[in-house]
């Protein structure tokens, strides 16, 4: 062996910025994740050009899954034009010299904070969601050696008794965002800090979802066609946020989940929050021919 | 069209990065060299932080972030997720190391003598300001010793081990590739030796005092007496894939060992890291020393103190606190305002709710 | 930095290697294309310095060890390359534990898809149910397979026939028709 056929011609950057050593690992993991869904598989988490806790995760997973063909949307809060949204599509863009869109219909792979696009996602799309907190154990248990030993056992005993407390204490669960779900009716996940509007967008969806923490270092999937169920009492039926009578002050759209934003005189309007999806609506209202994709909730139901 | 004018995302981060760099100027190589001779302790704590071991890196580095000390580890670990291994180095032992520093608090005299090295310890802290009036201050040239102290020495904890003081674990045998890698594979717990001290090594030092100190203040059961704390370099001597040996350079390394009586016998802390940094290796080996048996959730619990002193992920975490949360805590808020309108529902109402 | 990066060759064929693999196993049951014909390009996709391998190939042996890679026998390894696969070997892969589930091995192995027994599927990534036909395995193959594992331990397979590769977690569960 020569010292040659341990290195390779120099780069000023890999390709996608991440080292062929980084992505072979998020690779075998993402299969792993991939193979049981909804566990959570330790990574070796790499140190990317951003602050962890900043996307830094799905950052790594989305480096790894791009080629120049890809098409890539980013969101932060279901805003592509929220600057940390804006920021990570520019590093993609640069690093990997990916086309970008904020069209949902024409991303090939999108990455998001926080929401999941109202239009329906394809078979061929890759939904890539950013994960502060993996651990949905983590309030009734904030050890990760125990916790996982309650994903081990299955043992969700305490977070049942969590949902049953504030049940009784609130009159109904107050989880907001994060909503615990089990996926393929083993693991318990949360499914990121989504709204709760989002979690049956996972459910038997035909994307692949892949989630990932690159700080707390682990990743878990939902496969297309997979049960993701929130964890709820047969006698308390999951309850979305009270938005679908709700319309959105700008496009006109209705049924969707909204931003609330606070007027001086005490009340409040309402926009909505994917952005891209009022963008649309507002260029059909002003006579564009815009094609607006088919979305998950019907007159702010959805259908089940 | 008024909705897409108003997305300013892109333009407002560059915007916002000038800002920051308007107020540094231009950064020139003169520059990085300058910050690299006068802060020479602030890049060795830079490199460890960063477990990257280049001088005029972390000098750029804190050239680039205005001596943002949380943004340039975190531009140093980012710049290192891009570089090769091409080789892992052989064991450095502390007999081999050469030894600029070397004290024990345990005994008055040490096999090798107690050797004082560079320190402020002794100095008293006032500040130079005859230097803000234009005087310069300059180091009195250092005296010869007349007998110099051997370069390499043995440890204090070997002559500890020898005469059955210590409680000594097994040695691990682990070389070269087999040694488990913090940065290529996640840390698990109950973790791996190597994870343990890498991911000390590679801590944050006001994290690991914090740690370390609440540790000694009493919220440990052990109380550390350093044994032994080291200023060193060690050489890095690598294997040519011919199969020659020869040193790559060297690297400055500190380490600590402090013990505590068990029983008849002395339990053993350790810690070390690249460049000199004493707080954070005498914290750190605390941490260590009191991490055997510790209840889960205390602060010498080993998964408490990794996680929390790993600098690069609980400064992104902090700050990322920053980034807009609308959609949670709207969220949060209906979940909110729905069981307050139950409640008074409920109140009005002698039916109990559903 | 204006310039568009461009991905090297090996870096354009593991992208899409790997392309190949995740939608497999996302959509247990399905062929899918790979950019070249064989295992090489898997060996190039996934191992590494970091990975215990086993192949029943010199070639790919070979290739497998020049990544740094270390070699063992089947029960060590954490990837399987397999030419033939006698029934036995399914007894000795790594499954993993409940603890850590991602300790259980990938399999890839050779198999003639799309001919042969007719098998039934159901599962994570599977529309209702899908029908298949999978030749150049031994008989009981299948059976074995779901003996010996234990969800959520168990290995991943990955099959390979030529250039299409079929892929069945183990979160599948397999019907001999």
């Amino acid at each position: 062996m020569t010292l040659q056929a341990l290195t390779k011609p120099w780069e000023p950057m890999s390709y996608g910025f991440l080292d062929g050593s980084a992505k072979r690992e998020i690779r075998r993991k993402m299969i792993k994740a991939i193979a049981v869904p909804g566990c959570q598989m330790p990574y070796a988490s790499r140190e990317v050009p951003m602050a962890r806790g900043w996307g830094t995760g799905g950052l790594q997973v989305s480096l790894t899954l791009v080629n120049p063909a890809m098409r890539v949307k980013v969101i932060d809060q279901g805003a592509d034009d929220s600057v940390n949204a804006a920021s990570i599509r520019r590093f993609i863009a640069r690093v990997a010299g990916t086309p970008t869109t904020m069209n949902t219909l024409e991303a090939d792979l999108i990455q998001s904070r926080h929401r999941i696009p109202e239009e329906v996602l394809r078979e061929d799309q890759v939904l890539v969601l950013q994960v502060p907190n993996p651990e949905p154990l983590r309030p009734v248990q904030p050890n990760m050696s125990i916790a996982r030993q309650m994903h081990a056992d299955a043992d969700y005993g305490r977070m049942w008794l969590q949902l049953y407390e504030q049940i009784v204490r609130s009159g109904r669960v107050m989880q907001g965002a994060s909503y615990p779900s089990l996926v393929h009716g083993r693991h318990v996940m949360t499914p990121s800090p989504i709204p709760r509007w989002d979690v049956p967008k996972l459910h038997m969806a035909k994307h692949l979802t892949i989630l990932s923490a690159g700080r707390e270092k682990r990743i878990f999937a939902v496969p297309p066609f997979t049960r993701v169920e929130p964890l709820v009492f047969s006698d308390v039926p999951y309850k979305v946020e009270d938005h679908a009578e709700l319309t959105c002050h700008r496009s006109g759209t209705r049924g969707y989940l909204m931003n609330e934003i606070p007027q001086d005189d005490g009340s409040s309007l309402f926009e909505v929050s994917d952005s891209e999806w009022g963008v649309k609506a507002i260029r059909r209202r002003d006579g564009e021919d815009v094609a607006l994709g088919e979305t998950w909730y019907k007159n702010g139901k959805m259908p089940s | 069209m008024a909705y897409v004018a108003t997305r300013g995302g892109e333009r407002a981060i560059e915007q916002s990065q000038r800002l920051f760099k308007a107020e540094m100027g231009t950064i020139t190589q003169d520059r990085v060299a300058e910050i690299r001779t006068a802060m020479p302790y602030l890049i060795d704590r830079v490199m460890g932080e960063a477990s990257l071991y280049d001088e005029d890196l972390a000098a750029l580095a804190l050239a680039q972030t205005g001596g943002e000390l949380y943004e340039a580890v975190l531009l140093l670990r980012a710049w290192r997720t891009t570089q090769p291994r091409i080789a892992v180095a052989e064991t450095v032992t502390q007999e081999g190391l050469f030894t600029h520093r070397r004290i024990s608090a345990a005994f008055k005299d040490i096999p090798g003598g107690q050797v004082l090295g560079p320190t402020l310890d002794y100095a008293h802290r006032i500040l130079a300001t005859e230097v803000l009036d234009g005087q310069a201050h300059k180091p009195e040239p250092v005296e010869q010793a007349t007998r110099p102290s051997p370069a390499r020495q043995p440890s204090v904890a070997a002559w500890q081990a020898e005469n059955g003081l210590l409680n000594g674990s097994t040695p691990d045998t682990l070389t070269g590739n087999d040694i488990p890698d913090v940065t290529r594979e996640p840390l698990l717990f109950p973790a791996k030796r190597a994870h343990t001290l890498q991911s000390l090594a590679r801590a944050e030092t006001g994290g690991v005092l914090a740690l370390g100190y609440a540790a000694q203040r009493g919220y440990g059961q052990a109380h550390p007496t350093v044994n032994e704390l080291r200023l060193a370099e060690a050489d890095v001597i690598v294997t040519h894939p011919r199969g020659t040996q020869f040193s790559a350079g060297r690297v400055k390394v500190s380490q600590a060992e402090v013990v505590s009586k068990k029983g008849e016998q002395l339990e053993l802390g350790f810690s070390a890291t690249l460049g000199w940094n004493e707080v954070k290796v005498i914290a750190a080996a605390t941490l260590d020393l009191n991490s055997k048996g510790a209840p889960k959730g205390a602060a010498t619990e080993e998964e408490f103190f990794l996680y929390h002193t790993e600098g690069v992920e609980s400064s992104g975490f902090c700050i990322h606190f920053k980034l807009p949360h609308y959609v949670t805590f709207q969220s949060s808020l209906d979940a909110m305002r729905d069981a307050k309108a139950k409640k008074t529902a409920s109140e009005k109402s002698p039916e109990p709710a559903e | 930095m204006s310039v568009v990066p461009v991905p090297s060759a090996f870096e354009a064929r593991s992208n899409a290697a790997f392309k190949a693999i995740l939608w497999s196993l996302a959509r247990p049951g399905l062929v899918h294309e790979m950019p070249e014909s064989g295992m090489a390009q898997i060996v190039e996709a996934l191992i590494d310095r970091e990975c215990a391998v086993h192949c029943t190939s010199p070639e790919l042996a070979h290739l497998a060890h020049n990544t740094g890679a270390l070699m063992v026998a089947p029960e060590l390894a954490d990837h399987v390359f397999a030419d033939d696969v006698p029934v036995t070997l399914l007894d000795c892969l790594r499954r993993g534990s409940d603890l850590h589930p991602d300790d259980g091995a990938t399999l890839i192995a050779h198999a003639e898809l799309t001919k042969g027994a007719r098998l039934r599927m159901t599962g994570p990534g599977i529309d209702g149910a899908v029908e298949v036909m999978i030749g150049g395995l031994p008989g009981g193959f299948w059976q074995r397979r779901a003996q010996v594992m234990r969800y959520p331990m168990g290995f991943e397979i990955l099959l390979v026939d030529g250039a299409r590769i079929l892929g069945v977690p183990r979160s599948t569960v397999v019907e001999v028709l």
